[in-house]
């Protein structure tokens, strides 16, 4: 009697492995300034929990979290009294650096795509991002800047926001670390709206080239002025720029010799899975994936793929995310340890004839740590 | 404490209760927040509701608060209770230095101000990035530590938390009990007459900016040990609509406003959740219909739903101080020589002359009636006098002192007291606060006794329990008057006392009026009312254009020719100057 | 050739801040209170732009008259919301409800058009004409930018010969005056109120047409607009409407041509400079005008402050 009862529990418990039904709530910024890249992460993240592997069954609910720390941690508190497996979480750094100890305290696995450098230094074995910190993708950006471009002067301008001045100083860093110091740099609000002036004094201090690292719509406008008044400098532009709503703004023309760093590239559909997800995420929003969208898409089928496989618990998922390594459709992602599992970046170009850009070149941080 | 606020007040109790009693550490923290932006919206109706200045700095003083208190912890490892003085210190020094420039501003003007320091403090917090870690923020601020015991999140935070919100309420009830809250409610209401009864609006207005300032960087230090980053988003333009919101909703007197609007405007995004996208717009629509529907906020229309029983009794006539006693007026009777000395006062504004050089005097005892055509200069005189005006040239004595330019309550102190030429009394307070907060150095039990002698002295004690936005306009004429004599002035300046008053009434204040004179005290009266002034006045002066051109006996001045052509030949004077 | 780019520039920026400065005065000197909806009124404007450019496929100029008709309803309605019910209520009521129609508006377009940057058609088109290209990065007048300047110019016009030649204007402007002097002789002041609030917001919609050509246009934008306008105005002299003017072309000077003085002048440099440095001694300017001078720097001193 005994061994039957054993036995069924055994064959239950395995089936639940296969059969695994868990909430994975999705909560993104989509009010405020952070609203489009927002919708991309909960895209991304909406296109895998409804399309897990078999087996799996997700429950997910979407909530906003603004751009205070405040209503994200709310909102964290909110969704933990679902027993959640994992979060998937907003890609704004201050969000996340409140968000941290919460995860901490509650045991819940953070799956983000914010690229700022400090949330993965804090010793908190929640956090999970996919997408490659600011180091990884600002190294890819001056490496290109100059071993293809050939740059030696360059003017670096950047937002005063957090994504702006976290990047400002990996590229400082990455410049310095190749002897070169920018000869001009300047930070920009968000509200700026004519570009002439910034460009005119890069001009003035000589610059030989514009490496770029601001927001979708002030990248556009900076382009746009630099085409008006003929610049003619090479341009290296930060993810920014790889939003294709961003880019649907600017005339091809424009765009014409422009480069951008980002982590992937799902519009280029390097591979027939990339074309698959472009397909399917097109199908469903009416809308062009960027690179946000596919690294959220992956870190969110990472986790639910660890599920299928039976880490059905925050603390299996957690254990399963830091050891494991998954092969994405931008890249093989697997933690350096400390929850950085995306590690290489790309550089995409524009032609100057189509508003889809040809990824040039692939880097990947090999000093991953 | 008024009905309606211990109603809100026990309304939050109780959803203060469930949620201890539910225990989710999600309610709980959502109540903690809801807290600390209590704190910060009590502050708020310092300046925004007693003061009743638009200001908005009040999320940057809460943010500095958060970023002292943060900074100090990441520093210099200082615990929430050690950087106290600094948390609460730093907002309080800015909105020194913000003050003595701006404070004085009128409304869009100050709002403007407040808004741009905030924006600048908002800039250098993003751009010193080697103290702040500027956008990005810094992370890993310790939880709430007290004598270096932690407190833990959950039930122990929100208690916390909660005991802060009480002390600070008691302590905001305690500052604007009795006299200041009155004080500050004539400020508010009447800013001219606040100076005229001897109230410093600078330096109330002041008092309640700093207020303020330390309430919400109390609340930033609890905000940033709760959040547990520093980020500029507590800085931001959002953290102010939120205050904002909260003080017009909950209502902007009474900590139970502040109480009551902060748990509903933190709470019901959280409730909207359900809602999704549309949250946001709900509340927009929500803040609308409240702004229009319920001025007062939950307080405002909780109190016309509940009215409050009976007031408390006045104070006893009988235990009242006799007058002679209380003002001090006979003692003067004897006073020779002028007692106000007006010599060559100017005053001209744009550029229309409203006072050209009038010389004038009068004695203790005296009557002086003062008339002229509308616009000829007579309430400029007035206000020249009192410091509401500040002359362009000439100067004026009092007393053989030099009051010239002197500030309002300066002047009120000094003795001359005025009436305005429309009432200006407080429509929702007392006739007896009214008179009571005009009295100078007493508490204001004492003040509420000598109160009441004066309104019986002006046939009004009858009525010293009822508000004043209801009194017909007579009576309020003569609390006006009472109150002005609460200054024991020795000098009163009435402007247009008898208008809107029947004959019997008018009758009767001038018997009054003569009474006071007899008792030693100089008045000048305004008034276009003839039948009334004559019989009162000793004396009377004509002004014409801002010009003296007749003063002598009363029938003197009105059989004076260029006085009756002052006001025969140019009957169509367009508007009194205000 | 850099300076005239410069100010070039800082004209069509500067002749789209007038519209969302004037519309703003006008409001305030008829009722005395600040509509902080301002600045979402123009991002409404840029976004009913796309609405009808959706519908009809003509240039922008041609939709201009539509859009302003349209804003001028939508005026209308937030008068009726959100000025009329506290009109005999202190001013910071007002204040307060156009801060609560700013949100509506903004979370509004954010549902309706998603949080993606917009940008209207083109005035006129998208042409541009270039000077003296080889002489330091050379002249470059765009369309649309003349196009600004044009309409904007022909809109202040108007709006001077509204009030100065028509019976309408008069009553306007005497209702902006004093409202009891012109009840009493017989102007229908709300009329006249809700007139200006029509006025006021298509003017804010004709600048938001004009600004999300070139600027784009987000759901976030309100705000911004709302501080410039109200600087403006406080720069200008309140109420004054050549002060407006002047106030807003202050402002676009500060955004495009005092961050770029050291390329024009080698010898400056330094944090003043850049553009957070510009908003910085922007903001200072304001608060020494506001402390020093508080008629304005062009307006008289009719209205005190202080």
């Amino acid at each position: 009697m005994k061994r039957i009862a054993a036995c069924l529990l055994l064959t239950a418990a395995a089936s639940a492995a296969h059969a695994a039904s868990v909430t994975l709530p999705v909560l993104v910024p989509l009010t405020g300034f952070l609203a489009v890249e927002g919708a991309s992460q909960r895209n991304g993240a909406i296109l895998a929990l409804s399309t897990p592997p078999a087996g799996v069954t997700a429950k997910y609910d979407v909530s906003d979290t603004g751009v205070s720390p405040e209503v994200a941690v709310n909102a964290l508190e909110r969704a933990a009294g679902d027993k959640p497996i994992a979060v998937v979480a907003p890609m704004l750094g201050t969000q996340m650096l409140a968000m941290l100890p919460v995860a901490m305290e509650q045991k819940i696995p953070l799956l983000t795509i914010s690229g700022t450098a400090a949330i993965t230094r804090q010793g908190n074995p929640y956090i999970f991002r996919f997408f490659p910190d600011d180091a990884t993708t600002k190294i890819a950006q001056v490496r290109f800047a100059l071993e293809n471009k050939g740059v030696k002067k360059p003017a670096v301008i950047y937002q005063t926001t957090a994504y702006g001045q976290s990047g400002h100083a990996e590229i400082v860093n990455a410049l310095k670390k190749a002897g070169i110091v920018p000869v001009y740099e300047e930070a920009l609000d968000v509200a700026v709206k004519d570009m002439a002036p910034v460009l005119a004094k890069a001009r003035a201090a000589g610059a030989d080239s514009l490496i770029v690292h601001l927001h979708g719509g002030p990248s556009a406008l900076l382009l746009k002025a630099a085409a008006a008044s003929g610049l003619g400098l090479p341009i290296i532009a930060g993810s920014g720029l790889s939003q294709p709503s961003t880019i649907n703004l600017l005339e091809p023309a424009e765009l014409a010799g422009v480069c951008a760093e980002t982590s992937s590239s799902p519009v280029s559909a390097e591979s027939p899975a990339m074309q698959g997800f472009l397909d399917a995420y097109r199908r469903k929003f009416n809308a062009d994936p960027d690179g946000f969208a596919l690294a959220q898409y992956d870190g969110t089928m990472m986790a639910l793929e660890a599920v299928a496989k039976g880490a059905t618990t925050p603390a299996a998922l957690t254990q399963a995310l830091s050891s494991g390594s998954y092969a994405g459709l931008a890249m093989t992602y697997k933690s350096n340890g400390r929850g950085d599992m995306a590690h290489s970046a790309v550089i995409i170009c524009y032609d100057g004839k189509s508003r889809i850009p040809k990824v040039v070149a692939h880097y990947t941080n090999a000093a991953a740590d | 404490m008024r009905r309606a606020d211990a109603m809100l007040l026990l309304c939050v109790a109780a959803y203060g209760a469930y949620a201890f009693a539910a225990g989710s550490s999600y309610t709980l923290r959502v109540f903690s927040v809801a807290g600390i932006y209590a704190l910060a919206a009590i502050g708020y109706q310092f300046i925004f509701g007693q003061a009743g200045a638009l200001s908005l700095s009040q999320g940057v003083f809460m943010g500095v608060g958060a970023y002292a208190s943060g900074i100090l912890a990441l520093r210099f490892g200082l615990g929430f209770d050690a950087a106290l003085p600094f948390s609460v210190g730093v907002p309080v020094l800015l909105a020194l230095a913000v003050a003595v420039p701006v404070l004085h501003l009128r409304t869009h003007y100050f709002a403007l101000a407040t808004l741009i320091i905030s924006q600048m403090v908002l800039l250098v917090a993003v751009e010193w990035q080697g103290l702040t870690g500027g956008a990005n923020g810094i992370g890993g601020i310790g939880g709430i530590t007290i004598l270096g015991m932690p407190i833990r999140a959950g039930w122990p935070l929100a208690a916390t938390v909660w005991v802060c919100v009480a002390l600070g309420a008691a302590l905001s009830a305690w500052l604007m009990r009795g006299r200041a809250g009155h004080a500050y409610a004539v400020l508010r209401e009447h800013p001219a007459v606040a100076g005229a009864i001897g109230l410093d609006g600078g330096r109330m207005r002041l008092a309640a900016f700093v207020l303020s300032a330390a309430f919400a960087g109390f609340a930033g230090s609890l905000y940033v040990h709760v959040i547990r980053v520093i980020s500029p988003d507590v800085l931001g333009f959002p953290v102010m609509v939120t205050l904002l919101t909260i003080v017009m909703i909950g209502g902007r007197l009474g900590v139970a406003g502040a109480v009551a609007g902060a748990v509903l405007v933190i709470e019901l995004p959280e409730w909207f959740r359900p809602l999704r996208e549309y949250t946001l717009l709900v509340y927009g629509a929500i803040l609308l219909l409240v702004v229009v529907a319920a001025p007062g906020g939950l307080v405002g229309a909780l109190r016309l739903l509940l009215p409050d029983r009976a007031p408390p009794a006045p104070p006893a006539l009988a235990a009242s101080p006799a007058l002679a006693e209380l003002s001090g007026l006979a003692a003067l009777s004897g006073a020779s020589g002028l007692l106000l000395e007006i010599d060559g006062l100017a005053r001209h504004f744009g550029g229309v002359r409203a006072l050209g050089g009038v010389s004038l005097g009068l004695r203790a005892g005296e009557v002086l009636g003062l008339i002229g055509p509308n616009g000829s200069g007579k309430t400029t005189l007035v206000n020249c006098v009192t410091g509401l005006v500040a002359p362009d040239a000439g100067r004026v004595r009092f007393a053989g002192a030099d009051i010239t330019g002197l500030r309002a309550d300066r002047v009120a102190h000094a003795g001359i007291a005025r009436t305005f030429q429309t009432v200006a009394l407080v429509d929702d307070m007392t006739v007896l606060d009214s008179v009571a907060i005009a009295r100078p150095r007493t508490d204001f039990a004492t003040a509420r006794a000598q109160a009441m002698t004066l309104l019986d002295r002006l046939g009004v004690a009858d009525i010293a329990q009822r508000r004043c936005g209801g009194l017909a306009y007579g009576l309020r004429r003569r609390v006006e008057i009472a109150r002005a004599l609460a200054l024991q002035p020795r000098l009163l300046l009435l402007d247009e006392p008898a208008a809107g008053l029947n004959e019997t009434e008018q009758a009767d204040l001038s018997r009054r009026l003569r009474g006071l004179a007899a008792d030693g005290a100089a008045l000048l009266v305004i008034e276009h009312n003839m039948a009334f002034l004559a019989p009162l006045a000793d004396r009377m002066a004509c002004l014409d254009a801002g010009v003296l051109i007749a003063q002598g006996t009363p029938a003197e001045v009105q059989g004076d020719a260029r006085v009756i052509e002052a006001y025969l030949g140019r009957p169509a004077a367009v508007s009194r100057p205000a | 050739m850099l300076a005239l780019q410069l100010l070039f520039n800082a004209l069509a920026l500067g002749a789209a801040y007038a519209l969302v400065a004037l519309g703003f005065v006008l409001i305030l000197n008829a009722t005395g209170a600040v509509n902080f909806a301002q600045g979402d009124l123009v991002m409404a404007g840029g976004y009913g732009g796309l609405v009808l450019a959706r519908m009809l496929p003509v240039p922008g100029v041609v939709l201009l008259p539509l859009l302003m008709a349209g804003m001028a309803a939508l005026g209308l309605m937030v008068a009726l919301v959100a000025y009329f019910p506290l009109r005999r209520r202190p001013p910071e009521a007002v204040f307060i409800s156009t801060i609560a129609i700013g949100i509506i508006l903004q979370n509004g377009t954010n549902i309706l058009f998603g949080p993606e940057l917009a940008r209207t058609p083109a005035l006129l088109g998208d042409g541009e004409f270039r000077w003296l290209d080889g002489v330091g990065g050379g002249l470059v007048v765009s369309a649309q930018s003349v196009a600004i300047i044009v309409v904007a110019a022909l809109l202040i016009a108007g709006l001077h010969l509204l009030f100065s030649r028509t019976q309408f204007g008069r009553r306007l402007r005497a209702t902006a005056q004093d409202r009891e002097v012109a009840s009493a002789i017989g102007i229908p002041v709300d009329a006249m109120v809700a007139a200006t609030f029509a006025v006021g917001v298509a003017l804010a919609g004709a600048a938001g047409l004009l600004l999300a050509r070139g600027f784009f246009v987000t759901p976030n934008d309100g705000g911004n607009y709302m501080l410039k306008a109200y600087i403006a105005v406080t720069i200008g002299g309140w109420g004054s409407i050549p002060g407006a003017v002047a106030g807003a072309a202050l402002i676009a000077l500060f955004e495009v041509v005092f961050p770029a003085l050291p390329a024009l002048v080698p010898a400056l440099g330094g944090p003043a400079f850049s553009q957070n440095g510009a908003t910085i001694v922007l903001d200072a300017l304001i608060l020494v005008i506001l402390v020093a001078r508080p008629q304005g720097l062009f307006g008289e001193a009719s209205k005190a402050r202080a």
